[in-house]
C-alpha cells in the first residue's frame, strides 16, 4: 500500500500559450518534508496554487490521501492548510478575530484554548487585540502560522513563510516545523529561496525550471550531483613550491594571498591531492574543504548545468 | 447541495467584525440611508401639504425598499472586496467553504442589516414624519422585500462575478452601478412617467413591478397585487439562473486564469 499523500501525475498549466508549469510527477510520502525549489518563474507558487484549488490545472491529476483532488476537495482542505509571506489575514479586525473567524470556518472544536496555545509558541499574545494591518510583517507572518495551524493540517502547504522572519523566530518556526513532524507526522510541501532552511528541514527536493522537474533527490543526493570541491590551504613555504606543483598538476587554484590558495577539484580526489602537496615539502597549516552546497545546485540547475538522472 | 451553518457562522463573524470597526460599513448601511430618509421624508411631508399625501407616501416608501437592493448586493459585493484589499481572499477560497455557503453568507448578512435598516428607518419615520410602513400590510411587505432580495442576490452574483474575474479596477461598480439602475426601475414614478423605450427596459427590470405594485397599495392596501408580484418573481427567477450561471462561470475563468493569485500579487 503507498504511503504517499500527495500525488500529482503529468500536471500541465497553460496561461494561453505560455507554458507555466509543464507535465510534472511527483509524489510526497506522508510525514516527509518535500522542498520546492526553483527560480523565479519556475512554477513552484502556480503549482501549490493548483494544488489548493484556487488555480485550475490545464491537463493532469491531483489526489490527496489516496483521493481525487477534483471529487473530494472540500474534504481534502479541511485536513491541509497553506502559510505564506505573501498574502494576509482581513487587516481591518483583531488579531484574535481573524484566528476566531477561520477556527469557525475550520470547525476547530476547543478554539479558544488552541489559539492560546499557538500564540503563546509564537510569542504574539501581546497584540491579541491589536489590528491586523498594524502589525510588522514578521508579525503577520506568525499570525499568517498560526492560522495555517488552526485545524491540525496533516499537510502544510508553505510558501516561503519565514521571507520576512527575524532569525529567531525563523529558526523557531522550522523548530516548530520539525517538531510538528516529529510528533504528528505532518507532511510538508515546502517552497523557499533559503538553502540553508531547505537543507536542515527537507527530507527531499524537486527543482523546477520553466515549469519543469529538472531534479528530486534528497539534499545530499543533490549535492552529490556537483562533483567539484574546493579545497582551501594555508602553508608556510614559498608559495612558488605550491604554485609550480599545482600547475604541473594541471589543477585550478587560486591565490587569495602569499599563503593561502584554493583549489577545485574533485570532491572523492582531495585526500590524494592532500598527500601529494605534502610530499612536495609543503607544510600546510590549515586545511578546508567546501563541499557543494544546495545553493551551488540551485545556481548549476539555473543555468541549466544540472538535469534529472 | 450539503450547507455548514459553521462555515456560514465564520463569514458572518468576520462580517460583524468587520462592520464595528470599519465607519465606512456603518455609513453605508446606516447613516447614508439615514439621511436619505429624511430628506426624502422631508420632501414627503412637503408634499403631503401641496398635493395628495399618497404621493408622498409613495415616495418615501420607494426609497425606503430601493435600499434593501442597495445593502443586500453591497453585502454580497464589498464583503469580498473586504477580503480582496487585506489580501486575504485566497485565505478564505482554500478553507473547506463552499462557493454556495460563501454566497449564502454573505447573503445573510445583507437580509440582516436590510433588516436593521428597515426597523431603525421604520422607526424614524414613524417617530418624525408619522408615516407608518405597516400601513401598507405585512403581506405586501413581505412579498416586497422577497422579490427585491431576491433580485439584490442575482446584481450582487454578478458584481461579484465581474470582481473575482477582473479585480479591483472594476470595484466602483459595487457601489456605482445601482444608481444607474434606479431610474430605470421606477422607485420613484410610474413607469408611464419614462419615455417608450425605456419603459420597454423598465418592464425587463423585476423591481419595476414592485414598485408598481407599492403605488398601488398605497392608494389600496388591502389587496395584494398578485399579477405584479408573479411576474416579478417569474422574472427574479430568470434573473437568478443567469446571475448565477455568469458567476459560477466568471469563478471558474478566474481559477483558469489564475486571478486568484494576482489579486494578492
Amino acid at each position: 500500500m503507498t504511503n504517499d499523500v500527495i500525488e500529482v501525475r503529468n500536471l500541465v498549466k497553460d496561461y494561453g500559450s505560455f507554458r507555466a508549469v509543464d507535465d510534472i510527477t511527483f509524489t510526497v510520502p506522508k510525514g516527509k518534508i518535500v522542498g520546492f525549489l526553483g527560480p523565479n518563474g519556475a512554477g513552484k507558487t502556480t503549482t501549490i496554487h493548483i494544488l489548493l484549488g484556487i488555480t485550475t490545472a490545464t491537463a493532469g491529476h491531483i489526489s490527496f490521501f489516496g483521493k481525487d483532488f477534483n471529487h473530494h476537495k472540500q474534504h481534502i482542505l479541511a485536513r491541509i492548510n497553506f502559510a505564506s509571506a505573501f498574502n494576509t489575514l482581513q487587516g481591518r479586525i483583531s488579531v484574535w478575530e481573524n484566528l476566531v473567524v477561520f477556527s469557525h470556518i475550520y470547525e476547530v472544536k476547543g478554539y479558544k484554548k488552541k489559539i492560546t496555545d499557538l500564540i503563546d509558541y509564537f510569542e504574539v499574545s501581546n497584540m491579541l487585540n491589536s489590528l491586523y494591518h498594524d502589525l510588522s510583517a514578521g508579525q503577520k507572518t506568525r499570525v499568517n502560522l498560526i492560522k495555517s495551524l488552526l485545524n491540525d493540517p496533516e499537510i502544510l502547504l508553505m510558501d516561503e513563510p519565514t521571507a520576512s522572519l527575524d532569525p529567531d523566530i525563523a529558526d523557531k518556526t522550522l523548530t516548530l516545523i520539525e517538531q510538528l513532524k516529529k510528533d504528528r507526522n505532518l507532511t510538508l510541501l515546502y517552497t523557499s529561496h533559503n538553502m540553508s532552511e531547505i537543507t536542515r528541514i527537507c527530507d527531499e527536493v524537486i527543482f523546477l525550471d520553466h515549469g519543469k522537474i529538472v531534479a528530486h533527490d534528497t539534499p545530499l543526493g543533490l549535492t552529490k550531483r556537483i562533483r567539484s570541491a574546493q579545497l582551501r590551504l594555508i602553508f608556510n613555504d614559498d608559495k612558488k613550491i605550491l604554485e609550480d606543483y599545482l600547475t604541473q598538476e594541471n589543477l585550478q587554484f587560486t591565490f587569495e594571498d602569499e599563503h593561502t590558495v584554493t583549489i577545485k577539484t574533485e570532491e572523492e580526489l582531495i585526500p590524494k591531492l592532500i598527500f601529494s602537496i605534502s610530499k612536495t615539502g609543503i607544510w600546510m597549516t590549515d586545511i578546508e574543504v567546501k563541499k557543494p552546497t544546495l545553493e551551488d545546485v540551485f545556481l548549476q540547475i539555473a543555468r541549466g548545468d544540472v538535469h534529472e538522472s | 447541495m450539503s450547507m455548514n451553518l459553521n462555515r456560514i457562522k465564520g463569514i458572518l463573524i468576520q462580517e460583524f467584525f468587520i462592520t464595528l470597526r470599519s465607519f465606512e460599513v456603518i455609513s453605508d448601511i446606516i447613516i447614508f440611508p439615514g439621511t436619505t430618509l429624511i430628506l426624502f421624508g422631508l420632501l414627503a411631508t412637503y408634499l403631503a401639504g401641496i398635493t395628495n399625501i399618497t404621493v408622498a407616501y409613495s415616495l418615501l416608501m420607494g426609497m425606503l425598499l430601493w435600499h434593501i437592493i442597495t445593502i443586500v448586493q453591497y453585502s454580497i459585493s464589498v464583503g469580498s472586496l473586504w477580503n480582496i484589499w487585506s489580501r486575504n481572499l485566497s485565505n478564505m477560497l482554500i478553507t473547506p467553504i463552499s462557493l454556495f455557503e460563501y454566497i449564502c453568507a454573505y447573503t445573510f448578512s445583507g437580509i440582516l442589516k436590510a433588516i436593521i435598516m428597515i426597523t431603525s428607518s421604520a422607526f424614524l419615520i414613524k417617530i418624525v414624519f408619522h408615516f407608518n410602513i405597516f400601513d401598507l400590510g405585512i403581506a405586501n411587505l413581505g412579498l416586497y422585500t422577497f422579490n427585491l432580495i431576491l433580485f439584490a442576490i442575482s446584481f450582487g452574483m454578478v458584481m461579484l462575478g465581474l470582481i473575482f474575474r477582473y479585480g479591483t479596477r472594476i470595484q466602483a461598480f459595487a457601489w456605482g452601478i445601482l444608481p444607474i439602475v434606479q431610474p430605470l426601475t421606477s422607485v420613484l414614478y410610474p413607469v408611464s412617467v419614462l419615455p417608450g423605450p425605456l419603459q420597454t427596459i423598465a418592464y425587463l427590470m423585476p423591481p419595476t413591478y414592485v414598485f408598481e405594485a407599492l403605488r398601488a397599495n398605497v392608494l389600496n392596501p388591502h389587496i395584494i397585487q398578485w399579477n405584479l408580484f408573479t411576474i416579478s418573481l417569474g422574472e427574479n427567477i430568470i434573473y437568478f439562473a443567469l446571475a448565477t450561471w455568469f458567476f459560477i462561470a466568471m469563478f471558474n475563468q478566474s481559477k483558469n486564469l489564475g486571478q486568484f493569485a494576482r489579486l494578492e500579487g
